[in-house]
């Protein structure tokens, strides 16, 4: 009984081991804090990849793609009724962006996506700006320039019927009442229609002029462009835009043979209408893709059925295609199932397919959203192990500290262990007083560590603002960097149980050499003098 | 009671071996005083030490109710230590951490382990009052060793020595440290506790204080030179088995 009441004693009365408290909630709050935010930055670079694509990807593995995809996705769904969802074509091409206003030209990857499919197998939908504000308005059909008129009674701006429509139906909808808020107090900027370019940049820019609300010039085929691609990111995260939505863009691309060999001269040239920004999360995507209707691209690269030299006519290419699954299917044992399925699949066409098609198909291989990111998410998965070991070995101090702490509280309890030795206590069980001691203040350090720590991984984004406005060399957290908004700043129950866990051992190694000094005192020596 | 045979005991100071204690014998019976004298670094504390348990000696054998302490395990000489001996030091040595009551408590905390103590606490807490209010403590019960004066922090050693109803009191130079008033108080104690028939060996080198023994032992250069009784009447042969009124 007397370790229970010693260990609680000393705690109570020796300020010295409060510094030993002090260490140990320093060192767990600040591996908690990386773990959090490391773990956090982990789950969201996951959940982003995984939103990417679809789960599983049939992935042709050149550029000039691979043939009789819709042909497979229907055989998926009646092969595989209880595992394939939907299935939809991707085609990914590469060419220049141009803004035809400027001279601004930027390398883009060019994807060929059925939206109404492609939004329904992953999370493209939610990173669509304009969409946000005016549900079911994007869209990558022809369509013509949204204009915002001007109502001549009261002199304001007013949108044309089926975007004011739309803009009501997100009112109606959205839970965050700041959004509203903030949307009300600034809509959109205008961008005159000859130039559609507003003066300032904002969130939202529309043409827009004194006449009537309206959709006018050529109807062309729309475009979404990732919002690194065409804005300028702000240090909140956020982006200036200037052009106004539906403004021309130019797209130079690079049409492929099925051999793979250039497709005609000169590379052709196509003009479509900004209709959104596109944000998965990832800059490097984000920086890079413009997303176009995937019947138009695969037209004009020359992957829709060509006449072919013999006089018969080629196969429609696509690049990947996307399969959705049913909710609860294990995504590894459907990328086997899927690729069996594929191989099948080629075997029975192979024989009556052209050579160069053969070869194509035998190219495409499944894989899962995993196994494509998988290069990019080890590389932050190795990055927390990395900086969580790192912390953790400083954290290593804790240790060697509560050892200097509990060498001097031995040093200075000599006489007191002399006099419990004297009284029948054991080696061991001073040695165990001194252990228990410490996994006292490695309990008591932790708690309040993991409640520290918490704390601080709740507030991060709020301290970062502070130092922020202390200093802006302080932020610490750049969205550019990061692609990010916010810091993340969960904390998992099962991180801090580990970390309080960890931390209590660890206090309680630091003690196990002061500890074993304890028990080696000789009584004699130690009560012979006051 | 206890028996000591051809004890001997030396230390290494530095290259050489100091011999302190070099052959002594001696017996002491259930109930009895015995004064242990001698000059300084004659090897006193030693012997007490060894009686105690709280050191092995080089050689020889001490026996308690006929067992031989030396042969037991590590275990055994523990729980002599805790339950047989009572230790009164002459600088007191109480926890500063733990007030009067929790200090006289303190062996009973070493002898139970937590579960048990739950079942005994408040009997024990009962007797450790009793023992503190019969040393005269009893308004300074919850007062920390450094609000009592040196007296007062003799009394405490004395209660929490005999908290486990100890068969034998060993009292090293427990007036040592104490002006002649306050020493004579706790001489008192200690003479009223064996006239209750508590076995009693005290180390001092004061003749004042060896006269209130049945007994003196002499050391002289860890050797035991003459054993004289000091009151015929009191020996233990003639007291024999009583129990310590607490």
């Amino acid at each position: 009984m007397y370790k229970w009441f010693l260990a609680a004693r000393y705690l109570r009365t020796k300020l010295i081991a409060w510094l030993g408290v002090a260490s140990v909630m320093l060192c767990s709050a600040m591996v908690l804090v990386v773990l959090s935010v490391m773990g956090g930055f982990l789950d969201t670079v996951r959940e982003r990849a995984r939103g990417l694509h679809s789960e599983i990807i049939l992935e042709g593995g050149t550029l000039q793609g691979f043939p009789f995809y819709d042909e497979f996705g229907e055989l998926l769904k009646v092969e595989l009724p209880d595992m394939v969802e939907r299935t939809t074509p991707a085609i990914y091409s590469y060419g220049i962006f141009r803004e035809p206003r400027t001279t601004w030209t930027k390398p883009t990857r060019v994807v060929g996506v059925r939206l109404d499919e492609y939004v329904k197998v992953n999370s493209f939908r939610a990173g669509l700006h304009y969409e946000r504000y005016f549900p079911g308005t994007t869209s990558l059909g022809l369509q013509g320039l949204s204009v915002v008129g001007t109502d001549p009674a009261t002199g304001r701006f007013k949108l044309p019927e089926s975007l004011a429509r739309a803009n009501a139906r997100w009112r109606a909808a959205e839970k965050d009442q700041e959004a509203v808020a903030a949307f009300d107090a600034d809509p959109f900027l205008p961008a005159p229609v000859d130039r559609l370019v507003s003066m300032e940049v904002g969130e939202r820019v529309f043409a827009a002029d004194m006449g009537e609300p309206r959709f006018s010039g050529p109807d062309l085929p729309g475009v979404i462009v990732g919002c690194d691609l065409l804005n300028e990111r702000r240090p909140d995260g956020n982006f200036n835009r200037y052009l106004a939505r539906g403004a021309p863009v130019a797209l130079t691309l690079m049409p492929l043979t099925p051999m793979g060999n250039p497709f005609g001269e000169p590379p052709i040239k196509m003009v479509l209408r900004y209709v959104d920004d596109s944000r998965t999360g990832i800059f490097e995507i984000d920086s890079l893709q413009t997303y176009v209707d995937f019947d138009i691209l695969q037209d004009r690269l020359a992957m829709s059925p060509q006449p072919a030299v013999d006089g018969g006519m080629t196969s429609a290419r696509t690049n990947q295609l996307l399969v959705g699954l049913k909710k609860g299917v294990d995504i590894n044992i459907a990328r086997d199932q899927i690729s069996e399925a594929w191989e099948r699949f080629t075997m029975s066409k192979v024989p009556t397919v052209s050579r160069v098609d053969a070869t194509n198909l035998r190219l495409a291989k499944a894989y899962t959203w995993e196994d494509l990111q998988r290069s990019f998410i080890a590389a932050v998965e190795k990055e927390k192990v990395l900086v969580t070991f790192l912390f953790g070995l400083i954290s290593m101090v804790a240790i060697v500290l509560v050892g200097c702490i509990f060498y001097m509280i031995v040093e200075k309890k000599t006489r007191d262990i002399g006099i419990l030795k004297s009284i029948g206590a054991s080696s061991q069980g001073v040695a165990g007083l001194f252990i228990l001691y410490a996994t006292v203040v490695g309990l008591v350090g932790s708690v309040l560590g993991v409640l520290l720590g918490s704390e601080v991984v709740w507030h991060i984004n709020e301290i970062q603002d502070l130092l922020a406005s202390m200093s802006p060399q302080l932020r610490v957290w750049s969205p550019e960097i990061y692609s990010f908004d916010k810091i993340p700043n969960a904390v998992k129950t099962v991180d801090a149980i580990g970390v309080g866990v960890v931390a209590i051992v660890a206090s309680m190694i630091g003690s196990l050499i002061p500890a074993r000094i304890a028990a080696r005192v000789w009584p004699v020596a130690a009560l012979r003098y006051e | 009671m206890l028996k000591t045979t051809g004890l001997h005991k030396s230390y290494r100071m530095g290259r050489s071996l100091v011999s302190v204690l070099r052959g002594v014998s001696f017996t002491v019976d259930r109930g009895e005083f015995v004064v242990i004298r001698g000059a300084s670094g004659s090897g006193k504390s030693t012997l007490l030490h060894l009686l105690g348990m709280l050191d092995i000696p080089d050689r020889g054998r001490i026996e308690f109710d006929g067992g031989d302490l030396l042969a037991a395990r590590e275990a055994e000489r523990r729980a002599y230590r805790n339950v047989q001996i009572g230790f009164v030091f002459q600088f007191y040595h109480l926890l500063p951490e733990c007030n009067v009551l929790e200090n006289v408590l303190m062996p009973q905390m070493v002898r139970h382990s937590f579960l048990g103590w739950r079942r005994v606490r408040s009997t024990v807490r009962g007797e450790a009052e009793s023992i503190i209010e019969r040393v005269g403590l009893a308004e300074r019960i919850t007062h920390r060793c450094n609000e009592l004066s040196g007296g007062e922090r003799q009394r405490v050693a004395i209660a929490r020595a005999l908290i486990n109803r100890p068969a034998i009191l060993l009292a090293d130079e427990p007036t040592g440290n104490l002006d002649a008033k306050i020493g004579g108080g706790i001489l008192g104690l200690l003479a009223g506790l064996n006239q209750g028939g508590q076995t009693l060996i005290m180390v001092t080198h004061d003749s004042a204080v060896a006269d209130h023994a049945h007994r003196r032992v002499h050391l002289v250069d860890g050797v035991l030179r003459k054993s004289e009784e000091t009151d015929e009447l009191a020996t233990p042969s003639r007291i024999g088995r009583r129990e310590v009124p607490l």
